[in-house]
């Protein structure tokens, strides 16, 4: 192995790589789902919080009694760019996802990143609803390539059930939003059965999403950390790691066997370490896990990992590597996060030495597949 | 022409245990299921464990016939590897974590009380 002569990391945006015809589908972009804009679709009592809410000035991805961000940590001026990070209207979002390049992405909230941490079930309910209602309502109504994920609420899951089926009918709803950070008990637990049948039934797909936050639950207890940058770098694939076993201990992907699942926001060199971890661990255990006849990591070369953040070595052949160990060109799918502060540009993808091929699948047609968009074109 | 060697009594082998003798070069374990003999190596496909100094077991199954709960099977016939529980169906060799991993299975032959191992496999 020789030493790289150029760091990836620093070569920007690069050369204009985009495919012709390549259609690009983003599998996770943010909208602002703020209290005065869900207000008029909240149901009472809880419609009263969010007028209170409103006069309670709001932070990025923090409004207290909302969406509580716990980051008891240091800021600075300017420290993470002076741009806009709010999406607030559709005319808004379409008009960013074309200055992106990106022809199809998936709507996910801002504030309910940190939904699963709400302590009231039934406020956390009646807001998860009205977020559904909004999103529908506001964001999926034309054909522009905006698509919505059903907001699950974990607090109960026979509610969440039924807002899957009840929203699933929507042309433009395509997948399910489970939220990740925070939630206790993890995604196994059986108490969920009901949210995975009305996924498997109505064919959503669906989205395992983190956030960076301090919780007692684990595994979110990142108050071992001092800094943003280690809590950062572990929260996202930590949540995803520790909701991906509880479901295979529980045999998730065995009982439900044409659920479709996706993990996004947390890059994905985590994937092919804990499925060489799983196996190995099935060598001795099998016994815990008696559902299993096979190799569990099979079940996880059917599932899809969202790109963002997308690991930037200096020598981008590593990725390629990386993607050969997991099947992952045929299962990785791009995502920006856009707005957000860790955003990445469809062009840091595309500079990934792999085929043309492999090029259009991991920026489209992977998602395409996922999404049950199959045959949508530029 | 039958090239049979003595690997035991049958008297010596009541039914849930099993040895392990060296015959022809290799280890082997014989066993004794549900009064039935069989043999397979001494040697487990993982890290080469001496697989048939385990301990006879049965194992945990679940489907959708158990509504996914653990079901106790095969008992008497799963060799649990004593280096890292990896288990065997003795009476096929077959792995039971990995479907496409069996150990071979030897030929035994009862005459006369006698447990004769054929070489000839």
């Amino acid at each position: 192995m020789g030493s790289p002569t150029t760091d990836s990391t620093l070569e920007g945006r690069g050369p204009k790589q985009k495919l012709k015809d390549m259609l690009i589908v983003d599998v996770d972009v943010h909208v602002n789902e703020t209290p005065a804009a869900l207000l008029p679709f909240c149901e009472m009592p809880w419609r009263k919080s969010l007028q209170a809410l409103t006069r309670v000035p709001q932070g990025y991805l923090n409004i207290p009694g909302y969406a509580q961000a716990m980051a008891p940590w240091p800021i600075f001026p300017d420290s993470s760019g002076q741009r806009r990070k709010t999406v607030t209207s559709a005319k808004e979002m379409r008009k960013d996802l074309d200055d992106l390049g990106v022809d199809i992405a998936v709507l996910f909230p801002d504030f309910f990143l940190f939904h699963a941490a709400l302590q009231q079930a039934d406020y956390a309910v009646a807001l998860a609803k009205a977020y559904n209602r909004w999103l529908v309502e506001e964001w999926l109504g034309d054909d522009n390539g905006l698509k919505g994920a059903v907001l699950a609420p974990h607090h109960d899951p026979l509610v969440a059930a039924a807002e899957i089926r009840r929203h699933a009918k929507h042309k433009n709803i395509k997948a399910v939003y489970l939220p990740t950070a925070m939630v206790d008990p993890l995604y196994g637990h059986r108490r969920y059965d009901p949210l995975y049948e009305a996924a498997q039934e109505t064919n959503l797909p669906v989205f395992f999403h983190s956030v960076t936050c301090i919780h007692p639950a684990f595994p979110f207890n990142m108050q071992g950390f001092s800094t943003l940058f280690s809590a950062h770098i572990l929260s996202h694939p930590f949540s995803c790691i520790a909701n991906l076993l509880s479901m295979l201990e529980t045999g998730v992907p065995v009982r439900f066997p044409n659920l479709r699942v996706a993990f996004t926001e947390a890059g994905i060199g985590w994937v092919p370490w804990i499925m060489l971890r799983i196996d190995k661990e099935y060598n001795e255990r099998r016994r815990d896990v008696p559902f299993y006849t096979d190799r569990p990591s099979n079940y996880i070369r059917k599932m899809f990992f969202s790109t963002q953040p997308i690991e930037e070595p200096a020598n981008l052949q590593e990725m390629a590597t990386f993607l050969s160990l997991f099947n992952g060109e045929d299962s990785v799918i791009f995502s920006s996060d856009w707005p957000h502060h860790d955003f990445d540009h469809p062009s840091k993808v595309l500079q990934i030495p792999v085929s043309d091929e492999a090029r259009r699948k991991i920026l489209g047609t992977n998602a395409l597949r996922l999404l049950n968009l199959e045959g949508v074109k530029r | 022409m039958r090239n049979e060697v003595r690997v035991g009594t049958v008297d010596e082998l009541p039914e849930g245990t099993h040895k392990v003798v060296k015959v022809a070069g290799k280890e082997i374990g014989v066993f004794n299921v549900h009064g039935s003999f069989y043999a397979i190596p001494n040697a487990c496909f993982h890290q080469n464990g001496p697989l048939c100094l385990g301990v006879i077991s049965g194992t945990l199954r679940a489907d959708q016939s158990t509504s996914w709960k653990p079901e106790w099977v095969q008992d008497g016939e799963i060799i649990v590897c004593p280096w890292h529980s990896l288990e065997f169906d003795v009476t096929t060799g077959q792995c039971v974590a990995y479907p496409k991993r069996k150990l071979p299975t030897y030929q035994l032959r009862v005459e006369d009380g006698q447990i004769l191992f054929s070489s000839d496999r």
